[in-house]
């Protein structure tokens, strides 16, 4: 009777041991099925609409790394879109620049007070190295590890996405401030701590836009320092029978009859990654189909350019998107997607930006003939909201 | 009689916003693999049978009983990009990173990009 007992007590205890291990597994698969979080923000508006805010969101979007556009139902790009394409403007590589330098009083007057100048440090990982940017609107990041800021000895912020311990910390210099005035308190500070505490330097990748037909002095201003000149690097690609998905501009949410926004992004990147529609190995490597409702296009073009592309150059292909859009002979739609740097200290305005799994900040517009558009502006998890 | 030509001007487009959390039901992966014999050529089937083992071997059958997509592949660099469930993604990951051998010889996947799309600026 005894042993009787015990065994039923036994079996209980082990019964609830397993069952607690089953939560504790249970719970461990949960953990894995948790992914970083993004943000898709979506907008619907006409290029003329009082509320549109295209014009903001290309221009606020500073650093651009890769446009790809694709124009559905032409076998070659009409002349006015592939000149704007191909004239997209140069941008210098300065090798080993000190920081300072761009504190230096010429530099400043010429670059920095006069038109908009865009620098990026060049092969820097923002989650891991010193970054810096100078950005249009005469704002100087740096995004520095916790050692570097402590040298520095400047006043910063920690950053957003490491803060429990802070390993970086964010310090924003406003160049155009009157203390930052060459010979100002605020300046001499800034350069004792960039020549005398902490003199970083780093590859520096500039651009500059001059309002009218100035040329931009950056290569005479610099011109004691190994640097090169960049074109933007054009690609394109023509396509034949392409299946591409419906899109009706009032149905934004994919409710009706439209396909959704993230569908049709992935549809975008898989046309972007070269990606064939038709599957060979029956099924195994791929269950990737176009997102119904579909049409099939008869050809398609698509083109991409990389470097350091100036918001300023896509606001300019936007105007030419907006007459080649009006075109007759053309799809009913375009769509431009622009790629933010994937290591730049900012994603949109002066908002922090870091990596963690991706990166990502990019944002696509979506043409329409009635000239509609929808913009969608995607972040990762290390970034805040789109505007 | 102004104000109606105003309103015909009026584009008749509405301005509306809508913002999605955590809306991408997949992920896209760019990742290539380091072979110790760099000249050993695979086929697209064998790189996704590959991957397929070592999610096998970490998880076992039902912890990698989730699907995968093989959506390019280039034999010469043996890069690929790869579409997944969000909710595999983490699995996904580890068990590339935990992947040493291909017919006993030492191999290394590099995970070179992770996205919502597969647009790739790399």
């Amino acid at each position: 009777m005894f042993l009787d007992d015990l065994m039923r007590e036994l079996h209980v205890q082990l019964q609830h041991a397993g069952h607690t291990c089953l939560k504790i597994l249970f719970k461990m698969f949960k953990q894995l099925e948790k992914t970083p979080r993004t943000v898709l923000a979506c907008e619907r508006s006409h290029l003329d609409h009082e509320k549109a805010r295209l014009g903001t969101h290309v221009e606020q979007h500073f650093f651009n790394h890769k446009v790809s556009l694709l124009v559905p139902g032409c076998d070659r790009l009409p002349a006015e879109l592939d000149s704007a394409l191909n004239s997209m403007r140069s941008f210098l590589l300065v090798k080993n620049l000190p920081l300072s330098q761009l504190l230096d009083k010429e530099f400043l007057e010429k670059a920095v007070y006069k038109g908009s100048t865009y620098g990026l440090s060049y092969q820097t990982r923002i989650d891991e190295d010193n970054c810096f940017a100078l950005l249009p609107n005469g704002k100087l990041v740096l995004s520095v590890d916790k050692d570097t800021y402590e040298t520095l000895g400047l006043e910063g912020k920690p950053s957003q996405y490491q803060r429990r311990p802070a390993g970086r910390y964010v310090v924003s210099v406003d160049l155009k401030d009157r203390t930052m005035s060459p010979g100002g308190k605020g300046h001499q500070r800034v350069l004792k701590a960039l020549t005398e505490h902490n003199p970083l330097s780093c590859d520096l990748l500039l651009s500059q836009h001059l309002p009218g037909d100035e040329s931009p002095a950056l290569q005479s201003l610099l011109s004691n320092h190994k640097l090169s000149e960049h074109r933007p690097r054009v690609s394109t690609h023509v396509m034949t029978s392409l299946p591409c998905p419906t899109l009706v501009t009032s149905d934004l949410q994919g409710e009706q009859q439209s396909c959704d926004p993230q569908s049709f992004l992935e549809w975008l990147g898989a046309v972007d990654a070269g990606v064939t529609f038709e599957e060979e190995s029956g099924g195994y490597l791929s269950t990737y189909e176009c997102p119904q409702p579909q049409t099939v296009l008869d050809s398609a073009v698509r083109c991409s350019v990389t470097g350091l592309l100036l918001p300023e150059d896509i606001y300019h292909l936007l105007d030419v998107l907006r007459r080649s859009v009006l075109e007759p002979k053309l799809a009913p739609w375009l769509a431009l997607t622009v790629h933010g740097f994937q290591d730049s200290p900012v994603s949109w305005g002066t908002a922090e930006h870091g990596f963690l799994s991706g990166g990502e900040n990019f944002y696509t517009l979506v043409l329409f003939q009635n000239l509609d558009y929808w913009i969608c502006m995607a972040t990762g998890s290390h970034d805040a909201c789109p505007p | 009689k102004e104000r109606t030509d105003i309103k015909l001007k009026m584009p008749p487009a509405v301005y509306e916003r809508v913002v999605v959390k955590n809306s991408p039901v997949y992920q896209y992966m760019k990742v290539s693999l380091v072979l110790e014999k760099a000249q050993t050529k695979l086929t697209a089937v064998e790189f996704k049978h590959l991957i397929t083992t070592g999610l096998k071997s970490l998880y076992g059958e039902v912890g990698a009983a989730f699907p995968f997509d093989l959506l390019t592949f280039e034999e010469d660099t043996l890069t690929a990009v790869l579409r997944i469930y969000s909710r595999g993604l983490v699995r996904l990951w580890s068990s590339l990173t935990l992947l040493g051998f291909f017919q006993q010889q030492r191999c290394a996947f590099r995970v070179l990009q992770v996205s919502r799309t597969s647009s790739y600026t790399l």
